[in-house]
């Protein structure tokens, strides 16, 4: 984005602009979004996971999947020779790498003998996922040539639901029951009334249906998506109002009162929620949403979602390197405790800064300023370099104080890999 | 003299912290009996959260920390009945971490 490649410089629908938005939609937000789910479902259900062996398999094929997309795009855009036989290839991959996620979170929640809300939001994305990614399939390939005429429609009009079921469905009614859990273990506070985030996830689930399956009713029956598009955003205004209520009362209930860097920081992301939410309802009042939308789905990818998961991974990285590090040595000696792995302080303005250029970058969008968003772009992707650094340090141990940095029986955890 | 090394346990185990509160499990109120007989230890205990991935590393280190002189064996029970509530915390961890006073 900050080099220029792809929207705005380039237009919403151009193969340019679909290789950014699925390297940022599944190499970032779905991929970090796998492997919190394979870590945090036994917590949710109290069981172990279903096959932890899959994990890795599972990275290797949306890894390979996502290469060979986004080379198809890069083929379909000019960029590399016209092989478009890579898009069916990456979709096949995906379905296989996401089958795999999806199989063993099902199986493990399947496996659990009452299930909360958190585990119940989890459901309904995994569904949206599936919904996603046979949709992408669709368009792949139907993009390769592969499609027919049947499903032509399809493809001219129904990117919005594919997008509908991945960013709002799979991505965010996922984000949203994992939040609901781990709110309330970082704060400590009571959990949210389970019939209070039912009615939240019924409205969740029930947006999804209106947009997916009214949508391909509409396109079947070429009335065209508006109506089904406006009670979709209907419906989601009332889930995201619905959802800042069971926030707000996490928030407000907390026995925590001191509020560590991970939820501070999490604030921000459901404000972006909460402004992209304003924003999509004032765009789509004044009939002005299409020309704008690009500007909406940034603020929600990186203000909402990579906001959100960033803020939750500070805490989680030092959370998973404790335990590695010094679990299994736990009673010998005196350690560190977890927030001692983590400078927040430091972290806080890398933080601030990131937020800072997300939303600066969504004004520019909404103004039309191309080139200025690119510096934004830049300010960002240094203030991710920024977050990333201090995750590295984390893994390090650098900032824990000696003597508890290494004590007997305690050895630096690797980089990438827990051992 | 049972009583003596139920007291020597209780000061042993201030070495295992919560990784998540950063704070020894003894004052955080996680450990909720501690019985002892002809040298078997069985110390009743829990974790802020069912499912908790720390709570093996919990138990785990709870057994090392509790083998002190005149303790054979140890036998940890990881219950979360009654839940742990910030009202089992000792005022200087309540005060020390900035919890709220109420249940």
């Amino acid at each position: 984005m900050a080099a220029g490649f792809g929207f705005p410089s380039a237009d919403l629908a151009s193969p340019d602009t679909l290789v950014l938005v699925h390297m940022v939609s599944i190499g970032w937000l779905s991929t970090a979004m796998c492997g919190a789910l394979l870590q945090f479902v036994p917590v949710l259900v109290s069981r172990p996971l279903f096959a932890e062996n899959w994990a890795l398999p599972a990275l290797v094929l949306l890894t390979a999947g996502l290469i060979a997309l986004l080379c198809g795009f890069l083929a379909l855009g000019g960029h590399l020779p016209l092989w478009l036989w890579l898009l069916p290839l990456g979709a096949c991959l995906l379905i296989a790498g996401f089958g795999l996620i999806a199989a063993d979170v099902v199986l493990t929640v399947q496996s659990a003998k009452s299930l909360d809300a958190s585990a119940r939001f989890v459901l309904v994305g995994m569904a949206s996922l599936c919904v996603t990614v046979a949709l992408g399939a669709t368009f792949a390939s139907q993009l390769a040539g592969y499609g027919g005429a049947a499903i032509d429609s399809v493809l001219e009009s129904g990117v919005p639901l594919h997008a509908i079921a991945g960013l709002g469905g799979w991505l965010t009614l996922t984000a949203m029951g994992v939040s609901y859990r781990l709110l309330a273990m970082f704060m400590l506070s009571p959990d949210v009334d389970e019939r209070q985030s039912r009615v939240t996830l019924f409205v969740g689930a029930l947006t999804l249906c209106v947009a997916v399956v009214g949508g391909l009713v509409a396109i079947e029956a070429a009335s065209g998506l508006g109506a089904v598009l406006l009670w979709a955003g209907v419906f989601g205004l009332a889930t995201i109002a619905l959802y800042g209520r069971d926030v707000i009362e996490l928030y407000r209930k907390r026995k925590r009162r001191q509020l560590e860097l991970n939820t501070q920081m999490a604030a921000y992301g459901f404000l972006s929620l909460l402004v992209a939410a304003v924003l999509g309802a004032v765009l789509a009042a004044t009939g002005s949403f299409a020309p704008y939308a690009g500007a909406f789905a940034f603020l929600i990818a990186f203000g909402w979602l990579s906001g959100l998961v960033l803020a939750k991974l500070h805490k989680i990285v030092a959370f998973l390197t404790w335990l590695e590090a010094y679990g299994p040595v736990m009673g010998r000696a005196p350690m560190p405790r977890v927030q001692e792995l983590v400078v927040e302080a430091r972290a806080k303005k890398w933080f601030g800064a990131y937020f800072a250029a997300v939303w600066v970058a969504t004004a520019l969008l909404l103004a039309g300023e191309g080139t200025l968003f690119r510096v934004a772009a830049l300010a960002m992707a240094v203030a991710t370099g920024g977050i990333i650094h201090e995750f590295v340090r984390t893994r390090r141990l650098t900032d824990v104080a000696e003597p508890l940095r290494l004590p007997n029986g305690v050895t630096e955890p690797c980089l990438l890999h827990a051992r | 003299m049972t009583e003596h090394l139920t007291d020597r346990i209780r000061d042993a185990l201030r070495v295992v912290i919560d990784p998540e509160l950063g704070f020894n499990i003894v004052d955080l109120g996680f450990v909720y009996d501690i019985a002892v007989t002809n040298g078997e230890a069985c110390i009743t205990m829990t974790a802020t959260t069912r499912g908790c991935p720390a709570a093996v590393f919990l138990k785990e280190g709870v057994a090392r920390a509790a083998t002190v002189p005149g303790i054979r064996s140890v036998n940890v029970v990881m219950t979360f009945e009654p839940p742990w509530t910030p009202a089992m915390m000792t005022n200087e961890a309540r005060t020390e971490l900035g919890f709220a006073n109420s249940n």
